[in-house]
């Protein structure tokens, strides 16, 4: 623990520095994770680069806002549960503000002409947006057959019985466990003695 | 009353089971908020999405539109509250039981399984999203274009939806 930075931070320090980073962090996920990095590991020093790298890796396991899950886990290591929640919370602040009054105003206007024809251009937005993150999924996700299959059966329960996409969730995190237990079986029972590397 | 305790309801199972990143909770919000409960039409909830983008925090932030729309101030706090305590709970417990969590062979086993649903969730929500609400040939050009922007040039999501909203705008004057 060399590197380990000079005084602890306090509740107030992080709570301002998230408020910060949520005032500023314009475009989400992952081109946030360089401003988190520049603020907190190299500027501040508050954890080093390789605690840093670990807790992406913990935060992609957490359900949710992927930045806000690396955040909240960085400030529970920093203060406990108490500053957690604070710097939570400062996070989230800045944009809960922004999309209440915008909210506000698009209630107020929604049935505008104008209005009405602006949301038929930002519904196709959406829609070409979560085209481009399907995309991207799909590019991360490891080429194997198994994947192909749940997606398969989890599109045709969702055609045929609309199941709740609960349920789908979850059984394709059972079928992911089932796969690399069985395959861990089939490995022990064929290839007993491979030398480990 | 009611209202309040179906919303916190709502967002914590969305909060829970959202895996695979904020978008991820985008089906989830849609079944809930659209389908269930007729809390916003398709194009409000597109609009509760695409207000999530240009403000500087997560997706998961539309869940305050949504309870601002549904029971005002309060709504809207318990929406927020509620779709990011689940997020805060299993950070703590991944944070307090790391050890456990180190073995990740089955951890990155559960979430690979779960990845391929979340494509076929979110293919099916574009579809549900677009449907009601596109019927011209322009707005099937901006869903390409945004598309296409979003994946080849690494636009950032906030100019994409604020531009298709502009060509919105522009074409209530020519049509």
């Amino acid at each position: 623990m060399q590197m380990d930075p000079p005084g602890e931070p306090t509740w107030w320090d992080i709570t301002r520095t998230y408020l910060k980073i949520g005032a500023i962090g314009f475009g989400g996920g992952y081109a946030v994770v360089e401003l988190i990095q520049s603020e907190l590991v190299v500027k501040r020093r508050w954890l080093t680069a390789q605690r840093f790298q670990n807790m992406i890796a913990l935060s992609e396991m957490a359900p949710g806002a992927f930045t806000v899950n690396l955040l909240a886990g960085i400030a529970y290591r920093l203060g406990g549960m108490g500053a957690m929640i604070l710097a939570t919370a400062a996070l989230i602040l800045p944009s809960f503000v922004l999309i209440l009054v915008l909210a506000g105003i698009f209630l107020a206007w929604q049935d505008n002409m104008l209005v009405q024809s602006a949301m038929k251009g930002l519904t196709a937005g959406v829609v070409g947006l979560l085209i481009a993150v399907v995309w991207d999924l799909v590019k991360r996700a490891p080429t194997h057959w198994c994947c192909l299959v749940i997606g398969l059966v989890a599109f045709l329960l969702e055609l045929a019985f609309s199941i709740n996409p609960i349920w789908l969730i979850l059984m394709g995190g059972m079928a992911g466990a089932i796969k690399v237990w069985a395959m861990g079986f089939s490995r022990k029972g064929s290839t007993p003695d491979l030398p480990t590397r | 009353m009611l209202i309040v305790y179906q919303l916190a309801h709502s967002f914590l199972k969305v909060g829970f089971f959202g895996f695979g990143g904020g978008f991820a909770m985008i089906p989830l919000m849609q079944r809930m908020v659209v389908h269930q409960n007729n809390w916003l039409s398709a194009s409000q909830f597109a609009a509760a999405i695409a207000l999530g983008q240009v403000t500087p925090g997560p997706v998961a932030i539309s869940a305050t539109f949504i309870g601002y729309k549904v029971a005002g101030l309060t709504g809207a706090v318990v929406a927020t509250v509620a779709i990011f305590t689940p997020s805060l709970l299993v950070m703590y417990l991944i944070e307090k039981f790391y050890l456990k969590v180190r073995e990740k062979e089955i951890t990155q086993a559960v979430l690979h399984g779960i990845l391929p649903v979340v494509v076929v969730l979110m293919l099916q929500a574009a579809i549900s999203l677009g449907r009601p609400t596109v019927h011209s040939f322009w707005q099937i050009l901006v869903i390409v274009m945004v598309a296409a922007l979003a994946i080849t040039r690494k636009v950032s999501y906030g100019l994409l939806v604020a531009g298709s909203t502009a060509v919105g705008a522009l074409m209530s004057f020519w049509l």
